[in-house]
């Protein structure tokens, strides 16, 4: 007995660790959800004001509501078809049989990038519009093999001759199928279907490449605030829902369903019975809170529209408001990653935007390929308010002015830990030159961005960041592998959060993320500060601006919004939300005079001698840069 | 026989849409793979998978998601072994314990490890809490693998279980009684009866894990190029699509060998993960 007690403490003791494992992450993001500070490492405190904060977010209870919706909706169609589908196959000839289930491997299978690509490719090659419906599609069609995979094997454990029996005894064939397989399979159908509701919920790749106008799930809203740092109200709604599933599978679960050693049957009985209540009363009320508003939200149609692209986190929601109030149009609005990824939305028109915030280099492809529509200034009176300074730096991308309207501008430099630069005796950094002293190793965040990574390259060697020149690319290139031993990760908007978390003394960083900085530096009262650079060689001045597309279906509403975002009293709120430097003189004179004087936001003109804006350098220039980038990514 | 073939039918309406959208969307990334931007047929997308770039980077993936499928194993394995004796995993909630995470989002969870694995993150505080050495395994492979094994986990162990479950007491309670000891019972009945899930779960952890690219770029710190980092640079960053597709049906390639190898070995289709 002893020996076998030994043995069971062991297996107990397994069990406990990769239960552990499987649940670490997801305590550390319960932990999370009532920290009063924005960090993720740091302890701020016990609250719940992110649970109020989720409940009041309308972005994330459409995507909570949507998530949902097409979960359930999947994984029900998924099932249906699915179930159908396998007594067929079931009875295909051994050879038709084989093919059919080796292409419903192929979903499962395939990777989830390659999966969602041709999803989105055939979309475009039928005519159908990404919106709600291509998600949907698309995770029926990723559903059904998994509903497929777990009824076959049931169907082929059921005796088929009691199927014939029913028949035989005057059972219709519907009938003989409901009384005498389907009772047999329910439990495969059954996990089919849970199958399909999570992997549904659970996808971001296939959704991120199908998705429409507007429509987010929450994968696709994470996404979006991954770069930049995710709102611990995420966090709050993840817990909610850990905790309702598993008040569910406790109370199914732990509800006896099998008659008791006592054997009162008629008490299981009952407990089975609630049991069976309880899911369906669940499930019930989500169907209808789910389809009830869903209902609501789209049924109320716009004749007076605007399709809005913009970068994730770009604008004070309240501003959107404020401009359907004043104005009546319903702004349908979208968000993108980076220039890259927005690009061939608008090319290949799969939905259409009518108003865009690209950077420089892009808006020049755009114009120089065709996609974008001149602006008429007559609509933008507000383009006084505009610093003649920034149409002129315009003139680099956008040569007569024709098509953009500056929104944000800002430069790249270096960030550094002050404290950490003293403790270890580092010197200050002072110029991207510096990025290359060994004594930093394991202390640099680079930006992974290919244009970023050689701009600090060339302008250290001291080349244009627009080179064209194959040698200078390869001296660049060499540079960049020279480089990356010191490198502890390269991030792109992720650098603010590991600066502040102090996971390294130096990293890349836009100067747009320096309020923000400052403001949570001194929210968590860390013991450090983080200070900004613009190094000695000069650096990227980059332009974000609005755009209107070529193929827009309602310009004249792209332009009132243009309009209204150069309003002072605007561009200031936006500046306060966003943080990045504003070209708008009439907001830049409404900031206190600390804010007007921080360097790192507006910096001195002085400081920018030997800055440059991207050029758009054509698909074969472009075409060198991503293998070189290749080259340096894979040493 | 008339029965039988009005019950092939069925199959009809499913076939319909598997040729729209899985078969239609293939072949259309066959196609971007096998042309160039001008539309010409081309196989420099597919040969360019020869470059000192993506084949390090091809390997490096085999690399990794064959270690993550080995540790997935070994640690499946006895797991599936433990609560099939100790009956821990009848009715549906075994299951629930490891598909529960999933209900949490996947990049949050992948985000997670990365607050707990990093310098100044959660288990480091604990060590030094603990006067215990740090560890510093963020943005190395090991992170990678650690991320792999976390999420594919789950399609590991649910296959092996099922099919676990599925064994008669009484065939191990022979084996006893004819004398195999502890060790024999597991060469001669447990791994022969438990290879259909085995396989299953082979393929559902190192097919996801070939082709991942979020895992290596939360966990390693982007430093790590993987063939799935490749292409879904070509896609999102590069923009060159036909780059991407032919890298992407070298990737086919290692599918096509994964569905042979449970057509051989999971004929019936037990080794499901549900």
């Amino acid at each position: 007995m002893k020996r076998y007690s030994l043995k069971q403490f062991f297996q107990d003791f397994y069990l406990v660790l990769i239960l552990i494992f499987l649940y670490a992450p997801i305590m550390t993001m319960m932990v999370l959800s009532f920290n009063n500070t924005k960090s993720r490492t740091l302890w701020g405190g016990f609250t719940l004001k992110w649970y109020a904060e989720m409940f009041q977010n309308q972005a994330i209870m459409n995507a909570l509501n949507n998530t949902l919706l097409i979960a359930f909706v999947s994984a029900l169609v998924a099932t249906i078809i699915g179930t159908i589908a396998s007594i067929g196959i079931n009875s295909l000839n051994r050879l038709p049989r084989a093919i059919v289930m080796g292409v419903n491997n192929i979903p499962m299978l395939n990777s989830d990038i390659v999966t969602g690509i041709s999803l989105m490719l055939a979309f475009i090659a039928f005519g159908i519009s990404l919106g709600f419906k291509t998600v949907l599609i698309s995770h029926i069609t990723f559903n059904i093999p998994y509903v497929i995979l777990s009824v076959m094997p049931k169907l082929k454990q059921t005796n088929r001759y009691t199927y014939e029996a029913a028949m035989d005894l005057g059972a219709g064939p519907l009938q003989a199928f409901f009384k005498v397989v389907f009772p047999d399979i329910v439990p495969g159908v059954l996990s089919g279907f849970l199958m399909a509701f999570t992997m549904s919920l659970d996808d971001f790749i296939v959704t991120h490449f199908t998705r429409g106008a507007g429509i987010d799930t929450l994968s696709t809203l994470i996404y979006s605030e991954v770069r930049r740092g995710i709102k611990p109200s995420m966090y709050a709604l993840s817990t909610l829902i850990f905790l309702t599933v598993l008040v569910l599978l406790l109370i199914t679960n732990f509800a006896p369903d099998k008659p008791a050693s006592d054997g009162n049957s008629q008490k299981s009985e009952t407990a089975g019975r609630i049991k069976k209540a309880v899911l369906a009363i669940a499930s019930i009320a989500i169907i209808l809170v789910v389809g009830i508003s869903t209902y609501s939200r789209y049924s109320v149609t716009h004749s007076n529209e605007l399709y809005v692209y913009n970068w994730g986190e770009y604008i004070d929601e309240s501003v959107i408001e404020e401009f359907e109030e004043e104005t009546g149009i319903k702004v349908i609005y979208d968000l993108f990653e980076t220039n890259e990824e927005m690009y061939p939305v608008i090319e290949a028109g799969a939905v259409n935007y009518d108003v865009v915030c690209p950077s420089d280099y892009m808006i020049q492809k755009m114009a120089e390929n065709g996609l974008l529509a001149e602006i008429n200034f007559d609509n933008i009176p507000n383009i006084d308010q505009i610093d003649p300074l920034y149409m002129e730096m315009s003139k680099s991308f956008d040569p007569e002015n024709r098509y953009s309207v500056p929104y944000t501008w800002g430069t790249v430099g270096i960030l550094y830990n002050t404290k950490m630069m003293e403790e270890k005796g580092l010197p200050i950094p002072t110029k991207w030159e510096d990025l290359w002293n060994p004594v930093y190793e394991g202390e640099i965040l680079m930006q992974d961005s290919v244009r970023d990574a050689f701009m600090v390259a060339l302008k250290s060697l001291g080349y244009s960041m627009n080179s064209e020149n194959e040698t200078e690319l390869q001296e660049a290139k060499q540079k960049l592998i020279d480089q990356k031993p010191l490198v502890q990760a390269y991030v792109i908007d992720q650098v603010r959060d590991k600066m502040i978390g102090g996971e390294a003394a130096i990293g890349v960083i836009y100067s747009g993320e320096m309020l923000y900085i400052q403001e949570e530096v001194a929210a968590q009262n860390l013991d450090y500060s983080l200070e900004y650079v613009i190094p000695e060689e000069g650096t990227n001045l980059w332009i974000d601006s609005w755009v209107i597309p070529a193929n827009a279906k309602n310009k004249e509403n792209a332009e009132k919004w243009i309009d209204f975002l150069c309003r002072p009293d605007i561009a200031l709120k936006n500046f306060e939300y966003i943080t990045y430097s504003t070209p708008n003189k009439g907001a830049f004179e409404l900031l206190d005079e600390e804010l007007q004087n921080n360097e790192a936001i507006f910096p001195d003109p002085d400081d920018l001698t030997g800055s440059e804006v991207y050029h758009y350098l054509g698909d074969d220039v472009d075409g060198i840069y991503n293998s070189l980038w290749k080259e340096v990514k894979s040493q | 026989m008339g029965m039988k073939s009005a019950k092939r039918l069925l199959a009809g309406p499913y076939i319909i849409w598997m040729i729209g959208f899985t078969v239609i969307p293939l072949l259309l990334i066959v196609f971007y793979g096998l042309t160039d931007r001008s539309g010409a047929f081309t196989l420099a997308n597919v040969l360019s998978i020869g470059t000192p770039e993506h084949s390090k980077a091809l390997f490096l993936s085999l690399g990794l998601s064959l270690i993550s499928t080995l540790i997935c194993l070994l640690l499946s394995f006895p797991l599936a072994m433990t609560l099939r004796k100790r009956g821990i995993g009848q009715g549906s909630f075994m299951v629930f314990i490891f598909i529960l995470p999933m209900w949490m989002n996947f990049l949050l969870r992948t985000l997670a490890w990365q607050t707990l694995l990093e310098k100044n993150g959660v288990i480091n505080g604990i060590l030094n809490v603990l006067h215990l050495p740090g560890i510093a395994i963020i943005n190395t492979p090991a992170a990678i693998i650690l991320g792999m094994v976390y999420n594919f986990l789950p399609f590991m162990v649910l296959p092996i279980y099922n099919v676990m479950a599925k064994i008669d007491d009484n065939t191990i309670n022979a084996a006893k009684d004819l004398g195999a000891n502890e060790f024999q019972t597991l060469i001669h009945i447990w791994i022969p009866l438990s290879l259909p899930g085995i396989i299953s779960g082979i393929n559902m952890v190192f097919v996801p894990a070939l082709t991942t690219f979020v895992i290596s770029n939360l966990l390693g710190g982007s430093k790590i190029l993987l063939i799935g980092n490749v292409i879904e640079q070509e896609f999102t960053k590069g923009s060159n699509w036909h780059l991407g597709s032919g890298l992407s049906l070298v990737l086919m390639i290692f599918i096509l060998l994964s569905m042979a190898l449970i057509a051989k070995y999971d004929k019936d289709g037990e080794g499901t993960a549900f």
